[in-house]
């Protein structure tokens, strides 16, 4: 995910010199072709999430595009009120851009482990929060994000995360890009962690029911039809890989009951039971409950208390 | 008072209107900060008759000066200076910290001309000047940047951040003012958190550095006129300069003007100045 950023986000920026890459000191093998190629375009900040999240306002405040590239916590939590000030209430198109979703850095613990950052950034006025599921919508929504001039967080994977989706996508903001069609209810789901929502779909198939799969990357900015159309055929199951406390299946809810919309509706999220815990990305998916057997247990339940 | 004609030319005179609107305007909105107001008026005065290149008449310009008062406590005062100098209608301090209201008790950029950033939580100017100034440098663009600190928001880390930045792409564009009273939120700043070698501190980070009178308008101008490398001017100020009762005291950080106060404070205005 994190080399399709880059990649798209040089090959724009080569078209376009505002857009600006600030890095606070990481990205080792990732950035090095950009600095190499648009040395002009490229800032390393060095250590200092704060001062770079103040910085790169300052800087989007003369007309530039500023994407401000780091990993887990560092360039959100660590400077939220840069971000919440200088840039949302500043109204300054700077994009945020965490690299790590989830457990995606695993075995480096709990530091690493970005688990708040949706609740936290999309409680902020003014912020587009954007979560992609793979490759291919990263590549989309880059280009979105570009053509845009919002204050905006980008919340990517690490490496080497497969393709979810199968089909050409068509990228509309704010939109759910369905993955897969099925009559019996939805799986909805935000960033990589859709590879276990089309395990557990396919798990409900082989158990007699037909369940949609689909992602919400825009997180912020919720598809209430697509959601409408979704409860009116089943239950919806919204799975994410971030704490249960304010989180995508936290937006889901709110924007259905602003909307008066209520239904069967099931969050998979993780528990953060042991916060110390170390393993990789897929077993501490598992051990804190966004598993197959959690989303396929929830479903047929909610399925049955709807008969 | 009557609006005047055309922004002020000199320095004092703009400072001395502007004390007479601080004290009206927190004791009329019973609004906290007069005494830090009247501690860094002069610096605004001086920066905005003149030194910095920034009028009502160019703040669409790129190329202008850019000035950020990063202690936004201190709104009262930048209020009264671009009041004064036509950036917006004077009538607009007497409404300070209404409902609905332009003008509030931290400064606020949106709606308000000539302020260039809201600010209010202490640390955040500094960063973001450094990034107008590393844009400007990279892009060419001309007009420096001028940020106005807090003594006691040196105690931030992000100040001896951006200090390190700045100096590490020699910003000889960005121009650091602190108004060194010595005095911050519960007590003196040596006694909360020592700042001292002050000046030393920033000249090890990279900086040209200057102590000068902060309430001598042509000390600073002076000091202002010419850099290098990013430059800060400890400007040593009192705190509630030019009313006695207010000097030199943390009760003024937070104590808002009764109309007797205010009567008091006109008649030292008239004496002091």
């Amino acid at each position: 995910m994190r080399d399709t950023f880059v990649k798209v986000l040089l090959e724009e920026a080569k078209k376009d010199p505002s857009i600006i890459l600030m890095t606070g000191d990481l990205g080792y093998g990732v950035l090095d072709t950009f600095e190499k190629e648009l040395p002009g375009q490229f800032i390393n900040s060095g250590v200092n999430e704060q001062a770079m999240m103040g910085m790169a306002a300052g800087y989007a405040s003369t007309g530039k595009r500023v994407f401000v590239y780091s990993i887990a916590n560092f360039p959100t939590l660590r400077c939220l009120e840069q971000i919440r000030n200088d840039v949302c209430l500043m109204d300054n198109p700077v994009v945020v851009v965490s690299v790590g979703a989830g457990y995606s850095y695993g075995s480096q613990g709990y530091t690493h482990h970005a688990l708040e950052d949706i609740a936290v950034l999309r409680a902020l006025a003014n912020m587009q929060v954007i979560v992609p599921a793979d490759p291919l919508e990263t590549r989309e929504l880059t280009l979105a994000i570009i053509a845009s001039k919002e204050p905006t967080y980008l919340r990517l994977g690490k490496s080497k995360e497969p393709a979810i989706h199968t089909a050409a996508l068509k990228i509309s903001a704010g939109r759910i890009n369905e993955v897969s069609g099925g009559d019996d209810g939805t799986l909805v789901f935000a960033g990589s962690v859709g590879t276990v929502a089309v395990a557990a779909a396919k798990e409900l198939a082989a158990a007699g029911k037909r369940v949609a799969v689909a992602s919400m990357p825009y997180v912020s900015t919720i598809d209430i039809d697509y959601l409408q159309k979704a409860l009116a055929k089943g239950p919806i199951i919204v799975i994410e890989e971030h704490s249960y406390r304010g989180g995508v299946g936290s937006a889901v809810l709110e924007a259905l009951n602003a909307v008066n919309l209520h239904g069967a509706i099931g969050l998979i999220a993780a528990d953060q039971n042991n916060l110390s815990q170390i393993g990789d990305q897929s077993f501490l998916r598992h051990a804190n409950g966004v598993s197959v057997e959690n989303i396929v247990r929830r479903f047929i339940a909610l399925a049955a208390d709807q008969r | 008072m009557s609006d005047n004609a055309s922004p002020f030319i000199d320095s004092a005179e703009l400072a001395l209107a502007a004390r007479h609107e601080i004290i009206s305007m927190t004791s009329v909105a019973q609004a906290s900060h007069v005494a830090s107001a009247l501690s860094v008026v002069d610096i605004l005065s001086v920066l905005y008759t003149g030194t910095a290149n920034i009028s009502a008449k160019n703040m669409k310009d790129p190329d202008r000066d850019i000035v950020i008062l990063s202690k936004g406590h201190s709104a009262a005062a930048l209020y009264s200076v671009l009041a004064l100098q036509q950036f917006f209608p004077r009538t607009w301090l007497s409404q300070y910290c209404n409902n609905d209201a332009p003008l509030g008790g931290h400064v606020t950029s949106k709606g308000v001309p000539g302020v260039e950033l809201s600010t209010g939580s202490l640390g955040h100017g500094l960063p973001y000047g450094v990034g107008i100034a590393l844009a400007r440098k990279k892009g060419g663009a001309k007009g420096r940047v001028f940020v106005v600190l807090s003594d006691g928001e040196c105690d931030e880390g992000t100040t001896w951040e951006s200090a390190m930045i700045a100096n590490h792409y020699n910003l000889d564009n960005l121009v650091v003012i602190i108004d060194r009273n010595g005095i911050q939120s519960l007590t003196f700043t040596e006694d909360t958190l020592k700042l001292e070698p002050f000046a030393d501190k920033w000249r090890a980070f990279g900086w040209q550095v200057q102590s000068v009178p902060g309430h001598d308008y042509g000390l600073l101008a002076q000091s202002l006129s010419s850099q290098s490398k990013p430059l800060c001017i400890i400007a040593e100020t009192t705190k509630g300069k030019g009313v006695d009762f207010m000097e030199n005291t943390v009760l003024w950080h937070y104590k808002s003007p009764s109309p007797d106060d205010v009567v008091v404070a006109f008649k030292e205005l008239d004496e002091h100045y």
